[in-house]
């Protein structure tokens, strides 16, 4: 789908609807809205919707650094206290390596 | 791994379409396309024409634009449409090899097997295996051919809601469950631990973003991408469920079959798509790598006549359908015909269908795992991208739809073998002497 040409409220609605999608556990839907519009939102002359869509790619990007904060954060403690965890660590893993405690 | 017999229901509807489907279409839309620089001609000649005073002079003008200047942007186009196909081609082979290489999973041979593949080869004897994977590919072949027609029937008693909801199904059967387990092995090769709540939210996504993609709306970027992807997936699984010799003789009937399905007149795959050229309407989402790049620049600013009534008829067209980037290409590419300012620089691009990606990849996939030598998969490599190249080259020429998978699967066939059984000998004797040539 090419973002030329399709008119823009409906690119509005696209937007609109990527972001609200994003609320879904969906933190990768709001960095796919942020790439695909930010040419839209923040590099073309000025349009009448472009200061919503510029709204909506903000509060994506807002949302997809929360989130970025959020599952590393987990991830770096899963990694690090897996092992001392002990049962509790074996029952949140998928895969265990071989050959560590 | 223990599939149920929905999933097998799901996934083998899926392949199956695919198979059909692709090569159905992989088989370009490129009459759009080439509807294109004969229309550009025409519009060229008109302008001129108009300022001339003598008929005879507009005549001659009119002739004078020669063959040659059409020909030419035929092949032109031809020649980009072959560079926008051979990426994604390389790409869903690049990944099936990369995994076959490095994960073990895929080249482990279990003792189960699809239900459509139900008789075991036993590897001792010669002429029961032979038997077993011909009756194999028999099974198999029949069941794709039922797969087509039920589809070609629903198509032309417009049963659209059961169809997109059997391709939605695996679609997401492919997007969720088989992604679940590629990288359940990717981690267990890399030896790395994972927990289940990260897992979940990875391939929540992954599976959510690709449905958004596939079915509705998305970047073009990202949908091809995603189409490569479940390609490679599918083209993974084949590799590790289908028996060594069925698979090959499978590739061997596929590409038969194709051939008859699409180009004679009754063939289920040739009515699906005059069906859907008739009706104006694309063929379906999630079936088609579309790799147009296509804008509607000229349609906002002409002063056509035709441009509203076009206009209008497109935007039916995208909102009847939920609109998928290839849909919308065919949906436009139809109405384009007609319009008169169009931009030269529009570009209808090439539609392959996925089973064509698919089974290139399930071949070089496999050259990969036999033996492992670089030599012979390099060789199938080659041999498939000559093979799409000359598939283009006579879709250039003769404007239709047209079968994919023959020539391509034919060459990395007789690549294969012969690589394997000629070149792999010599090259290894060759090394044991210590000869460089």
């Amino acid at each position: 789908m090419n973002l030329e040409r399709i008119p823009n409220e409906e690119k509005l609605s696209l937007c609109r609807r990527y972001y609200l999608g994003g609320f879904a556990f969906l933190p990768f839907l709001w960095l796919v809205n942020v790439l695909w519009f930010f040419r839209e939102a923040f590099l073309k002359p000025t349009y009448t919707e472009q200061l919503q869509i510029k709204s909506y790619v903000k509060k994506s990007a807002l949302g997809l650094i929360v989130w970025v904060a959020v599952l590393t954060t987990w991830i770096t403690i899963f990694q690090h206290f897996r092992a001392q965890w002990g049962e509790v660590g074996d029952y949140l893993s998928f895969t265990i390596p071989l050959g560590t405690a | 791994m223990n599939t149920s017999d929905s999933e097998e229901d799901s996934y083998n509807e899926r392949s199956a379409l695919v198979q059909c489907e692709s090569p159905t279409i992989p088989s370009y839309h490129q009459d759009h396309d080439m509807s294109l620089p004969q229309e550009t001609d025409t519009k060229r000649g008109r302008p001129v024409s108009s300022g001339l005073d003598e008929p005879g002079l507009v005549e001659r003008e009119r002739a004078a634009t020669p063959d040659g200047e059409e020909e030419e942007l035929t092949l032109k186009y031809g020649a980009k449409h072959v560079i926008m196909l051979f990426i994604p081609v390389t790409l869903c082979m690049v990944v099936v090899v990369a995994t076959i290489k490095s994960v073990s999973f895929y080249t482990e041979k279990t003792s189960q097997q699809l239900i459509y593949t139900p008789f075991k080869e036993d590897p001792n004897s010669v002429g029961q295996r032979l038997l077993y994977s011909l009756l194999n590919t028999i099974v198999m072949i029949s069941v794709i051919v039922v797969m087509t027609i039920i589809l070609v029937v629903l198509y032309k008693y417009r049963c659209y809601k059961f169809i997109h909801g059997w391709l939605i199904l695996s679609s997401l059967m492919l997007l969720f469950w088989f992604s679940f387990m590629y990288l359940g092995e990717v981690f267990k090769t890399y030896n790395v631990a994972m927990d289940y709540p990260t897992l979940a939210m990875i391939i929540w996504n992954f599976g959510v973003v690709g449905m958004i993609c596939i079915h509705w709306k998305g970047p073009l970027r990202l949908q091809q991408a995603y189409l490569i992807v479940i390609s490679a997936l599918m083209a993974l699984i084949f590799i590790k469920y289908l028996p060594e010799w069925s698979a090959w003789v499978i590739l061997a009937a596929i590409s038969i079959y194709d051939l008859i399905a699409v180009l004679c007149p009754k063939g289920p795959l040739r009515m699906l798509v005059e069906t859907a050229q008739e009706r104006n309407e694309p063929i379906f989402p999630a079936l088609i790598y579309s790799s147009a790049m296509v804008w509607m620049v000229g349609m906002a600013d002409s002063n056509n006549p035709d441009s509203a009534d076009e206009r209008q008829r497109n935007e039916g067209g995208a909102l009847a359908q939920e609109g998928v980037e290839s849909e919308d290409d065919v949906a436009l590419g139809g109405r384009r015909r007609c319009s008169a300012e169009e931009d030269l620089e529009e570009d209808r691009g090439v539609k392959l269908g996925l089973g064509d990606f698919i089974f290139y990849s399930v071949l070089v996939g496999k050259a990969a795992a036999n033996g492992g030598d670089w030599n012979t998969t390099l060789a199938c490599f080659v041999a498939i991208l000559i093979g799409l190249c000359l598939t283009l080259l006579l879709l250039a020429i003769f404007k239709k739809a047209l079968p994919a998978l023959p020539i391509s699967i034919t060459f990395g066939l007789v690549f294969y073998f012969s690589t394997d059984n000629l070149v792999r000998p010599f090259m290894d004797s060759l090394a044991a002497h210590q000869y460089y040539i």
